[in-house]
């Protein structure tokens, strides 16, 4: 296990490792070499969750070994860990500090042998032997990286000011690892490791044809449900692209209502709004029986705080709970929550792609909300990326200037292979909820503002 | 005659071990390191030592082990023992084994105030010479 530099989480992983080990019956022997004193760990480890006092010194057992190769060297190093390792019947050893045995040792040769010698003292006593270093050498040779059998690599860097911890499986005979960096965060729990989601999820090819062959899921607006000739297919994915206030949030909790309405099972997974607002929200503008239907156990509200550099924790969630809960519907409010969580941008295209590929598959259908910058650009931007490619229907919202007055109105922009009434509307929100209104038959140039054109330019479009 | 008292200091961690050793030279004792229990049972049957100042897990024998061993030994039993560790308390051994614990971090007038009082406990029982800190040393104190 090695890191470019220190506090990547080497010891605390090496640790969890063994306690864990031990609460499996094993022993564990865990030898520092000039890293942290034992009481500094021990002041570090006990906020821990897998820290138990209990398995030391019986199961969990603490040695300096730095005294001893100063002294008399890595023959003597060897010797020390093999009694140990007989005296406390380990099967897992780690030795903490590697770093210092190649320092210590005249030549490359010698230190190679002592990694030998490790490596045969492993074979011999069946006991799994974790190396932690540092992969900042000044010699940058590292011939224990040949040597093993398995190579974990820690990271924790800044991108701009972001803090991320990775880990990597750079090496691991005998079997196939997830390759490529994997988020890590430190927590009281310990490491916590979430592989990256577009490796997590089986990667396939969402079937059209029997998507379009499905039955069509109401809205909840009589009229977008006219519009889009009774709703959308089930199991599709809809974005409702629009800017700020356009209404977007309050369509898809609609969408929610009308489900619990007919019994079904819904999922609000937001990053803006917490639960009692979004619900509280909803009773505002008359979109009744999302309460009930959380009391009811048919609707959950989730709600995550956009964290950095979790969008694996994000996925996960969002998978795990439709996985166990199993929507019918399912409102994704704020996709630019995935893209701030996100570690490498460059990376959202497969993770959207991934997370539409597994929300297919569970059968959810599901609206998005994403938002555009502008609220007046005659030019309509719809991203590109994984989840637009996978969009069945795209539905605007936004604001324009009609008549010296601002009025927020919708527009089916796209529905992939089905017939739909491409007119805009004005969008009003009542007390008594949205209603849709044919405010601009017979104008055009309405969503440009400037009463010349008869449609919007839309880019970004297939 | 003035006899310096002797300290054998036994942990395996580097670095500690001689930091301990300064802390105590300024307070006027001797002191001897040893980074495992059998190597402070060979220094015991060596030299005179007044005092075993030990950590709990070392590699070859431990602090119990070592403690063992000296209160078994007819010639060392009286030497007083004092575990240092910085284990949670459900894991230090049962104390009639050490004559003090002294849990990390712990302060350099803890250290020398508990070593002190070993010795007067000792001192307290003894009939044969007693040695005592050497005066020149003590005053400067750590």
């Amino acid at each position: 296990m090695s890191s470019r530099g220190p506090g990547a989480g080497k010891t605390i992983l090496g640790n969890q490792i063994c306690f864990n080990h031990a609460a499996r019956g094993g022993h564990a022997v865990y030898v520092t070499l000039l890293a942290e004193s034992h009481s500094r760990m021990f002041a570090h480890l006990e906020r821990m969750a897998f820290f138990d006092e209990r398995a030391i010194p019986d199961r969990v057992y603490y040695i300096g070994g730095y005294s001893t190769l100063a002294a008399e060297g890595l023959t003597a190093l060897v010797t020390l860990v093999r009694g140990a390792i007989h005296k406390h019947e380990a099967t897992l050893l780690i030795v903490d500090g590697l770093v210092s045995a190649h320092e210590s040792s005249p030549t490359d040769a010698e230190f190679k042998r002592f990694v030998h010698e490790i490596q045969t003292l492993a074979d011999l006593t069946g006991c799994t032997v974790l190396l932690l270093t540092n992969a900042q050498r000044a010699s940058g040779f590292f011939p224990e990286h040949t040597m093993v059998d398995g190579v974990l690599h820690l990271t924790d860097e800044l991108s701009e000011l972001r803090p991320l911890r990775h880990i990597r499986v750079l090496k691991l005979r005998g079997s196939a690892p997830v390759r490529g960096l994997h988020s890590m965060r430190i927590t009281d729990q310990g490491i916590e490791v979430t592989p990256r989601i577009e490796t997590r999820v089986p990667q396939g090819v969402v079937n059209e044809e029997d998507l379009a062959a499905g039955p069509k899921v109401a809205l909840g607006l009589a009229t977008l449900d006219e519009m889009l000739r009774g709703g959308v297919r089930r199991r599709s994915i809809t974005m409702l692209l629009g800017s700020s206030g356009s209404g977007k949030t309050l369509l898809g909790m609609q969408f929610l209502a009308n489900g619990v309405r007919h019994g079904e099972r819904v999922v609000y997974f937001g990053f803006y709004e917490r639960p009692e607002a979004i619900l509280a929200k909803c009773m505002r503008v008359g979109i009744g029986g999302l309460k009930e239907g959380v009391d009811q156990g048919l609707a959950r509200i989730i709600w995550h705080k956009p964290v950095e550099g979790v969008i694996d924790e994000l996925g996960e969630s969002l998978i795990q709970t439709v996985g166990s809960f199993r929507p019918q519907r399912l409102f994704l409010d704020g996709m630019e929550g995935f893209e701030r969580a996100a570690d490498f941008p460059e990376r959202m295209s497969h993770v959207y792609s991934a997370i539409a590929q597994e929300l297919e598959r569970l059968g959810v259908t599901t609206l998005y909300t994403t938002e555009t910058r502008a609220l007046f650009a005659k030019t309509i931007e719809v991203p590109i990326n994984g989840l637009s490619a996978a969009t069945q229907n795209i539905i605007l919202l936004r604001h324009v200037e009609h008549r010296a007055a601002m009025l927020r109105v919708l527009a089916i922009l796209k529905v992939r292979d089905d017939d739909y009434d491409a007119r805009m509307r004005e969008i009003r929100i009542t007390d008594d909820g949205i209603q849709l209104l044919d405010t601009f038959a017979g104008e055009s140039g309405v969503a440009s503002g400037g009463g010349i054109s008869a449609e919007p330019r839309v880019a970004g479009l297939e | 005659m003035v006899t310096t008292t002797s300290i054998l200091i036994v942990d395996d961690e580097f670095g500690l071990a001689e930091m301990l050793r300064e802390m105590l030279r300024e307070s006027g004792y001797a002191v001897t390191l040893a980074i495992n229990g059998q190597q402070a049972l060979e220094i015991l049957d060596e030299r005179k030592i007044d005092l075993v100042l030990t950590d709990l897990m070392m590699p070859v024998m431990d602090g119990v082990e070592l403690a063992t061993a000296i209160r078994n030994d007819d010639k060392h039993r009286r030497t007083p023992t004092i575990l240092m560790t910085s284990l949670p308390a459900v894991a230090v051994p049962p104390d009639d084994l050490f004559d003090a614990v002294l849990r990390k971090p712990f302060t350099p007038e803890h250290l020398v105030s508990t070593i002190a009082g070993c010795l007067e406990g000792r001192d307290a029982g003894a009939t044969g010479a007693v040695p005592r800190r050497n005066d020149e040393s003590a005053s400067g104190g750590s």
